[in-house]
């Protein structure tokens, strides 16, 4: 089933007298359950894509299609509900909110989206554990390693239930023991939740991961490569 | 919201000592407000005491002609009916008749113009009181050269007692304050002054034909209790009204500018001096809540025979009393506003630097699904948690204070006592009770807050989540 559907996809910054078309007509697909690297050199127009099927910037032209819905088609709030429902974020910088815990970070977005208390804290105790942060729920950001909040980034992601994880670079700061687990847990959930995750990155690491990797190069796909079983 | 709530809280201690300066800036505004507005609307409190309910009363019956000119001609018959009438009014605590005018005093080469009123020395307890008022002391040179030869009094206070010489004081206590003595301490001074300080003077009765004068007056006329001065003046319809009145004590009035020149008389004496048999100038009416003036004079005004009378507000009788206190308000309500100006571009600066730090953050959160409306909602209540926290302190701080002076006026000594008095002021520095101007500091801070989000707000409102996430 298509999670993601592209079609004709461009964006153009117009900086001064010079048009740099970052994305320039990418139609892709990606299925339930694909564990998808987009790579490319700096400026090839990973992070710009990524950010609008995000629903975080507006296309020059296409269309980003979810689940059905087609995301030129939603207004400021409507764009904001739909993230909060459909899309789970991991970005570069871990960017957790730093005077929540763990388990708080863990929990914001379900709240956000009116769950119980109990079901919060029971999904966000179980999503922590998953990620290895079972003893460290109640840390504040502050107090965890860069991959350790990583890791609270993912569970916080995953924490809504949603359709698909985009990662921005998510190993880029990362140092390679923590690359290494992060990579697991995301494999693993991938493999046994079936939950879709869709990459940019420059990793190798994570490259050598993903099962399927979408190659851009001056905003264009190059390669759309899926591999058998990942490794 | 509750959510919403604790995140706020949290933001606040993230950056603690930006808070605990914005909080200390709207403390010290708070602080200073309170304690400022206190002063000045005890002081005005005082004023209108001393000068309207001490002696005019909030609200005078008169002859209609009466207020455009003032003379004798314009009288009101003395009618026990029309007393009782005012006296039943429901809001009236009291009305007291009375005949005022000016005429000419004179003893041995000084002589001045005065106010004589003409009082019913029982019913004018319960207004001005001159019983209350009569000079009991007297810092004479003799007992000045006693304190002195005879005490340890310190430096200061020899300059305090050489400046206050002469002054008369209708009790101990405010003796010592003038000092600048603990009225415990001056417990030693007492037996000195009972004996040569105490001054003899006694009320007046109901058809006295004796005068009770004012000190300063009593001072410039160069005469003490016992001694005789002359008044002469005009009575109604130009009769010339003169005589020989014995001074049977001296009154200390608050008001300096009364203390120069108030004479009180018994109604009767007055009646025949002034050849006014059973005619007053005025009734004067006090209160018992302030705040209904104008409508308990509209509603005895309506119930009067206008052709014959009219009931007047003191605002009215004394448009320089009035003029005075509001063009000081004015003053000091400006201040308050540059003051608040200030503290308002404090709140404002610190929102703003809030917003600029946490964009990244804000970029985030909506990123992540939080709506902007939530996120203006966490930064609305950031700063309101900030100026509550200033505001409250300042409010409590600012309370004993407050309190401490209303309960014991600041009494002004030396150069800045004389300067208050030449001024026209009594030389007290009260402050007003603890009542709805205290409220108003909080509400204005809270106005401030929430004007110095809007365009923190907008910001939040038109924010670009790509370019917050960016920065």
């Amino acid at each position: 089933m298509k999670v993601i559907e592209i079609d004709n996809l461009k964006k153009t910054y117009s900086e001064s007298e010079v048009e740099v078309h970052a994305v320039n007509g990418v139609t892709l697909d990606i299925e339930e359950g694909e564990f998808t690297a987009i790579v490319g050199p700096s400026g090839s127009g990973k992070t710009t894509l990524l950010n609008m099927i995000g629903g975080l910037d507006i296309p020059t032209s296409g269309e980003v299609i979810i689940g059905g819905s087609n995301m030129n088609h939603l207004n400021g709030s409507e764009l904001t509900d739909f993230r909060k429902n459909n899309i789970g974020f991991v970005f570069q910088a871990y960017n957790l909110i730093p005077v929540l815990t763990a388990k708080e970070n863990t929990e914001f977005v379900m709240k956000l989206q009116g769950k119980s208390k109990v079901e919060c804290e029971k999904r966000s105790k179980e999503l922590l554990e998953s990620v290895g942060l079972g003893e460290r729920i109640n840390a504040r950001p502050n107090k965890m390693s860069g991959g350790q909040q990583q890791r609270v980034a993912v569970a916080r992601a995953l924490a809504s239930k949603p359709k698909f994880v985009l990662a921005d670079e998510p190993t880029a700061n990362l140092d390679s023991k923590s690359t290494e687990t992060l990579l697991d847990i995301m494999e693993k959930l991938n493999k046994e939740e079936n939950i879709t995750f869709v990459f940019s990155t420059h990793d190798a690491r994570v490259v050598k991961k993903a099962r399927r990797v979408i190659t851009l190069e001056d905003g264009k796909i190059l390669s759309d490569v899926r591999k058998n079983g990942g490794e | 919201m509750n959510r919403l709530f604790k995140m706020a809280w949290r933001n606040i201690w993230r950056n603690r000592r930006r808070t605990l300066i914005t909080a200390a800036s709207i403390f010290f505004a708070v602080f200073f407000a309170i304690v400022m507005r206190s002063i000045q609307l005890g002081t005005y409190g005082h004023m209108i005491s001393q000068s309207i309910e001490k002696f005019s009363g909030y609200l005078q019956l008169q002859n209609p002609e009466y207020f455009d000119e003032p003379s004798l001609d314009n009288f009101i018959e003395n009618s026990d009916d029309i007393i009782k009438k005012l006296n039943a009014t429901e809001g009236v605590k009291v009305a007291v008749p009375r005949i005022e005018t000016f005429v000419l005093a004179s003893s041995g080469h000084q002589s001045k113009g005065v106010l004589v009123t003409g009082i019913d020395p029982e019913q004018e307890m319960f207004v001005s009181n001159p019983e209350h008022m009569l000079a009991k002391y007297k810092l004479t040179p003799e007992i000045v050269e006693k304190l002195l030869t005879e005490t340890n009094l310190e430096k200061k206070q020899i300059e305090l007692l050489k400046f206050n010489e002469n002054k008369l004081y209708h009790d101990l206590d405010r003796l010592a304050l003038d000092l600048g003595l603990n009225p415990s301490d001056f417990e030693q001074y007492h037996g000195l002054l009972n004996k040569y300080a105490s001054y003899s003077g006694e009320y007046l009765s109901k058809n006295d034909d004796g005068i009770l004068v004012s000190s300063r007056l009593a001072t410039f006329l160069r005469s003490t209790v016992g001694d005789t001065i002359v008044l002469l003046g005009q009575g109604r319809y130009g009769a010339t009204a003169a005589g020989l009145f014995p001074i049977r004590g001296i009154v200390r009035v608050p008001s300096p500018d009364l203390d120069n020149k108030l004479v009180y008389m018994s109604l009767s004496r007055a009646q025949i001096f002034l050849d006014m048999p059973d005619m007053l100038t005025s009734i004067a009416m006090n209160l018992d809540d302030n705040d209904d003036m104008f409508d308990i004079q509209a509603s005895i005004n309506s119930t009067l025979d206008k052709e014959k009378y009219v009931v007047k507000n003191w605002e009215e009788i004394n448009p320089t009393l009035k003029q005075q206190i509001d063009g000081d308000d004015k003053s000091g309500q400006m201040f308050l506003g540059i003051l608040y100006f200030i503290i308002f571009f404090g709140i404002f600066g610190t929102v703003m630097m809030m917003i600029a730090e946490r964009k990244r953050e804000f970029g985030v959160l909506v990123a992540i699904g939080m709506r902007k409306s939530k996120l203006a909602i966490i930064l609305v209540f950031e700063m309101l948690m900030v100026g509550f926290i200033g505001t409250v302190s300042g409010m409590l701080a600012a309370l004993p204070l407050v309190y401490s002076f209303y309960v014991n006026p600041f009494h002004i000594t030396g150069e800045m006592a004389k300067m208050y008095e030449d001024m026209g002021f009594e030389a007290v520095m009260p402050t007003a009770p603890v009542e709805g101007y205290f409220a108003i500091q909080g509400f204005i801070i809270l106005l401030m807050v929430i004007v110095a989000c809007i365009i923190p707000l907008q910001r939040i409102r038109k924010m670009k989540v790509m370019n917050a996430l960016r920065s």
